[in-house]
């Protein structure tokens, strides 16, 4: 284990509620909202934590996956028969039909295999270098990582203690 | 005469409404919260307890597996495919109906995790990763036989799209490769799907465990901690599978279905043949996740916290439905092509009930249609766990039998009278000695339950953070006296 010598806390929290009440604590303090992160065992949404929504390329990565599927699908279906042309029993060599089987499914399966991916790039997973995190939040406390300037480290503190955090740390690497 | 009277029972107006406030908790999960630690303990003690029963099934399931599966596969690689009854006119045999079987057995994850995650069924919640871990693992299957039927399967990258040495590509508008374009994309996108609202899970288990298992956890949670930002691309990327894994589910068992409608032969030749196999998967589908809740509730330990009856009522109503809709289907079907009055058609009709495999064919009606009618309307019975589990079984059976209609039964009328009814003669006079089908087929529902057994120790069976976000949603309210369920909009 490794302690980070940035001015990162961690704050613990047992409920959504106070949790909340100290983002707008941290925002009293003139601490930025890009400057704290939210971390919970449960999908809690921005908006319980009166923050603004984050930004996400999961639907980009999709809508690029799926124009890809499409092209690969033009490719096997209308550029492999063209570059070897075997006809078959008087059937045209693209016909209709078995291409849009062909095009449907390259384009679902390149979509699909980006979204995944796109999480994996948007999350910047895997990351299995030291982690500010505690395995209490998988039990369900909500944290809050909170990045400060050292003079504000103080008053930050006590302001947790105000909202009635269940501790406060500076941010250490415990999953090992 | 003597009269007696009693008091009335007092009838406290508070004290009936905890009553039924108590009864609503009992009844529904997700208005009977434990502490999400305790959730997690649940879960991480039902995959860490193993008794020896448990591993005398697996090593039971692994012997069958490797006799019944691979050692008669073996066989029938060494020995050539006369040892199938792969025969003129039935090429496509016990293989084709084992494969659409196991396909249909897929289609249930991703119709309980995908369709009823778009509709916000909240009763969904606590077995969905059974449900997909049934899609992952019944594709698998379906591929094994594939596979086997092919012969020499050594030359399966044959199918790649990938040019031979005289440049030639596989034809991609052959029949056979859309399936498997669409098989190949069902079984990722299917494995995508179970994979990403696993790894939160993943996360839980490497915060509660020690020694390999946090190093393999550790691993595969990728390093997530649950920030929202990673809560954001999850939600996301699962709302669009959700929604985009549904057609791909659908053009599945279609095309798989257009491998016969697209033949010009009766019986077959059916523009109803999509739709008409699509409620086909749902109907085993569906009956195999109730099978398999049923097993994984009495089986691990507690998951009667989790899974409750109010589930089987659930997925008791869904299988009803569902055998509805497949009597319509398959009606739909017949009428048309009997009363259409082709003699073709008709002969192959009667054959279907008056051949030698007639008895199959009344098995299949009474499986899927009466036994799901006359069971599954009654609450106490839909219930009651045994009940559920033999309907859900029977349906499996009725299916496997619809499936041996359409594929060796029509099949052995094809063209040439003197070969009519040669599968099933075969199948008769030489089973279990030379066929290797049905073998293989045990093993492979052998190497099924083995995979489920497996995997129900190594990950977590239940969503606990899917479990956890519906309790948050649910509330009781009372309108006047009445205490009713709120389900509030969190995403």
């Amino acid at each position: 284990m490794t302690t980070q010598e940035k001015n990162l806390l961690l704050a613990v929290f047992e409920d959504i509620d106070p949790a909340a009440h100290a983002v707008d604590s941290l925002r009293a303090l003139g601490v930025a909202d890009a400057q704290v992160t939210v971390i919970s065992g449960t999908p809690i949404t921005e908006a319980m934590m009166g923050r603004k929504p984050q930004w996400s390329n999961v639907a980009r990565f999709a809508l690029g996956g799926a124009a890809a599927g499409m092209g690969l699908g033009i490719f096997l279906a209308f550029g492999t028969p063209s570059l070897y042309p075997v006809y078959v029993g008087g059937q045209p060599l693209i016909p209709v039909p078995p291409t849009i089987v062909v095009l449907f499914e390259t384009t679902m399966l390149v979509m699909l295999i980006s979204t995944f991916l796109g999480v994996f790039l948007d999350s910047r997973f895997p990351n299995f270098t030291p982690m500010e995190y505690v395995p209490e939040i998988s039990d369900g406390r909500i944290a809050l990582l909170i990045e400060c300037a050292p003079e504000l480290e103080k008053k930050v503190e006590a302001a947790m203690q105000t909202q009635g955090a269940e501790s406060i740390r500076r941010a250490q690497a415990e999953v090992v | 005469m003597t009269v007696s009277a009693k008091a009335l029972a007092q009838v406290h107006p508070e004290a009936h409404e905890h009553d039924h406030e108590a009864e609503l908790r009992k009844e529904h999960l997700m208005l009977d919260p434990k502490p999400r630690g305790e959730m997690n303990a649940l879960v991480m003690e039902a995959m860490l307890t193993t008794s020896w029963k448990f591993w005398a099934v697996a090593g039971l399931m692994a012997l069958v597996t490797v006799v019944g599966l691979f050692g008669m596969w073996g066989y029938s690689i060494s020995e050539g495919m006369y040892t199938a009854s792969v025969n003129r006119p039935m090429y496509w045999s016990y293989f084709l109906v084992h494969t659409v079987f196991w396909i249909g057995i897929s289609h249930a994850g991703t119709f309980v995790s995908a369709l009823l995650r778009v509709f916000r069924a909240e009763f969904r919640r606590p077995f969905t990763r059974a449900a997909e871990l049934m899609t992952t693992f019944a594709l698998a299957q379906a591929g094994i036989h594939i596979f086997a039927h092919m012969g020499r399967v050594w030359l399966a990258y044959w199918m790649f799209p990938i040019p031979t040495q005289r440049l030639i590509w596989p034809n991609l508008h052959s029949p056979l490769m859309w399936d498997f374009l669409a098989i190949n994309t069902y079984l990722l996108s299917s494995t995508m799907y179970l994979f990403l609202p696993l790894i939160p899970d993943l996360a839980m288990a490497r915060d509660r465990s020690t020694g390999w298992r946090k190093s393999v956890y550790r691993v595969l949670a990728l390093g997530f901690r649950g920030t929202e930002s990673e809560w954001t691309h999850l939600r996301i990327a699962l709302n669009i599978f959700a929604f985009a894994i549904l057609p791909v589910m659908f053009s599945v068992h279609t095309i798989v279905s257009w491998d016969f409608a697209a033949a010009m032969r009766p019986g077959w030749s059916s523009t109803i043949f999509g739709p008409y196999f699509v409620v086909g998967a749902l109907q085993s589908g569906v009956s195999a996740v109730a099978m398999v809740v049923i097993t994984v509730r009495a089986t691990m330990k507690n998951m009667t916290y989790f899974v409750r009856p109010e589930h089987f009522d659930a997925l008791g109503k869904l299988m009803l439905i569902i055998s509805m809709a497949w009597a319509y289907f398959f009606f739909n079907d017949y009428m048309v092509q009997w009363y259409g009055g082709d003699s073709f058609t008709d002969s192959l009709l009667h054959f279907h009930e008056a051949g030698p495999g007639g008895w199959v064919w009344f098995l299949m009606l009474i499986t899927n249609i009466l036994v799901p009618w006359l069971v599954l309307w009654n609450k106490q019975w839909r219930r009651n766990p045994w009940i559920l589990f033999t309907v859900g079984l029977l349906a499996n059976v009725g299916m496997w039998a619809e499936r041996f209609i359409i594929v060796p039964v029509s099949l052995q009328i094809n063209r040439v009278p003197f070969m009519w009814g040669h599968g099933v003669k075969i199948f008769r006079e030489t089973f279990p000695y030379v066929s290797v089908e049905i073998p293989i087929f045990i093993g492979s529902v052998a190497f099924f339950v083995l995979l489920y057994m497996l995997a129900s120790k190594f990950i977590p069976l239940v969503p606990v953070w899917e479990v956890q976000e519906g309790q948050m949603a649910h509330s009781i309210r009372r309108y006047g006296k009445e205490p009713v369920i709120t389900v509030a909009e969190l995403e």
